[in-house]
């Protein structure tokens, strides 16, 4: 992770002097421990603070509609993938992103640690990784666990750690750790159930909603200027965050990031009362997959999902 | 004691202004039965049917809705009904996974010539809407919302 963090500092500070870029994007440490938070520069002074390590969650495609110029940006094999789906879309242009791709070894999902140790994130000296091991300190205790007791849900289901996409590639790829039965536990769980159930379990769900639209914002795949919730002429959702609205809206937003979801489990984690988000848009990803065999963000030429068709295909269920 | 008439389902029906509709014309004039379950509305082009509409009216308080096109390779403006296709199939999956009963969302392709089918998948829908029940999906005792959106 140091090599590629110097190899990162390295080729940050020469596109930004060469005047390849107006803007890096990439992580310098967060104000709180094992955390790390968004830079977005044009000063080379600056690239020294940029980390990479297991911590850098966001993703952050979602920058990238609201600068001008030309970007440098950090990407994970998520990321790299929802930035090429931005590219699908014409919102941004291939030449404008020069894309410093992490391969990702997995990124530790805080939550889950200080459910192993049972202490608060505060109280943890270190948290280490060796290799298909994570190595804990604290209290000047150490404790090793596996790799996949620690990784978020979503790094578990992913099959493309490596950027898809890249300018520059910081590391050697990676393997993916898969961990399925655990990726997908959440939803494998309310599929068992009866659809009352599973309707009830989204409705209770849904009632601690505050429609405050983090996911929404969050998301690189939300890139509408002007979202159908603020639509008043008609007005499709009231604005009270009453629960059937609240439901109604992350349907639809389902809908519309259809296809250019990457399973990057940042609407899960922005969540403020931890509504299983993921557990709605991993499905919908599978749908995709299963019905048009569709990937998103694997190739720059590829048309978005809902623009094109096969004449042959998913209709059993039209009369 | 007055008698309580049967419960009828209410169908909301987006229909293709160039097949479908005219299908139900058709059916119309040739004296088809079928039950008076559907609301019908006229869309240029089944391609016109947002999955926002759909939602939309399961919120108001229809039991069903049905989306219905011409057929494959028919469409007037060549590409609609695919579309069309490829969004309800994500819909209907998509909703079905939430809990919604596969019986409330609908799709057929109805040809301008089809009154007989037509009069047909109105039938059949509205049974497989009789054996769901009303829609108490959006309904809410706690805050005493009934199944449409003002109460």
């Amino acid at each position: 992770m140091k090599e590629m963090e110097q190899k990162l500092q390295n080729e940050a500070k020469a596109l930004l002097e060469q005047g390849k870029v107006d803007y890096i994007i990439g992580f310098e440490p967060g104000s709180l421990k094992f955390t790390t938070t968004p830079l977005i520069t044009r000063d080379k002074n600056d690239v020294g603070r940029m980390v990479i390590d297991s911590f850098i969650v966001n993703n952050l495609a979602d920058f990238l509609t609201e600068l001008k110029g030309r970007v440098g940006i950090v990407a994970k094999g998520c990321d790299s993938r929802s930035i090429v789906s931005l590219i699908q879309d014409n919102k941004i242009a291939r030449e404008n992103v020069v894309i410093l791709g992490v391969p990702c070894a997995g990124i530790i999902d805080l939550g889950k640690v200080e459910k192993l140790i049972g202490k608060d994130r505060d109280e943890l000296d270190d948290i280490g990784r060796e290799g298909d091991k994570v190595v804990i300190t604290a209290d000047g205790k150490t404790s090793e666990f596996l790799i996949t007791e620690v990784l978020f849900d979503n790094c578990l289901g992913c099959e493309l750690p490596t950027p898809q996409e890249y300018d520059i590639l910081l590391g050697e790829p990676t393997l993916p750790v898969v961990d399925k039965t655990v990726s997908q536990k959440k939803i494998e769980q309310l599929k068992e159930m009866a659809p009352e159930q599973r309707w009830d379990f989204w409705k209770s769900e849904f009632s601690r909603c505050i429609r405050c639209y983090a996911c929404r914002n969050v998301c690189p795949a939300c890139f509408c200027e002007r979202c159908f919730v603020e639509e008043t002429e008609p007005q499709w959702l009231m604005p009270l965050p009453r629960w059937q609205d609240n439901l109604m809206f992350q349907v639809i937003r389902n809908i519309h990031v259809a296809g250019r979801c990457t399973d990057c489990g940042e609407c899960e984690r922005a969540c403020p009362v931890n509504i299983p988000l993921r557990s709605l848009t991993k499905e919908m990803y599978d749908i995709v997959g299963e019905l048009f065999h569709f990937k998103t963000g694997m190739d720059i030429d590829t048309l978005p999902l809902m623009t094109h068709y096969e004449q042959e295909e998913a209709e059993d269920f039209i009369r | 004691m007055r008698q309580e008439p049967e419960w009828e389902p209410k169908l909301l029906g987006f229909l293709c202004k160039w097949c479908s509709y005219a299908g139900a014309d058709l059916a119309g004039t040739s004296r088809k039965k079928y039950p008076a379950s559907i609301r019908a509305i006229k869309v240029p082009c089944s391609g016109r049917v947002d999955p926002l509409f759909i939602l939309k009216a399961l919120r108001l308080g229809f039991d069903g809705v049905l989306v219905s096109g011409c057929h494959p390779g028919d469409c007037h403006y060549q590409t609609g009904n695919y579309r069309a296709r490829r969004r309800m199939a994500i819909t209907k999956k998509f909703l079905e996974y939430m809990g919604v009963e596969p019986q409330r969302i609908q799709a057929s392709w109805v040809s301008a010539s089809e009154g007989g089918k037509f009069a047909e998948v109105i039938t059949e829908v509205t049974k497989g809407l009789k054996e769901v029940g009303p829609n108490r999906l959006f309904a809410d005792e706690r805050d005493g919302t009934e199944a449409t959106e003002r109460g």
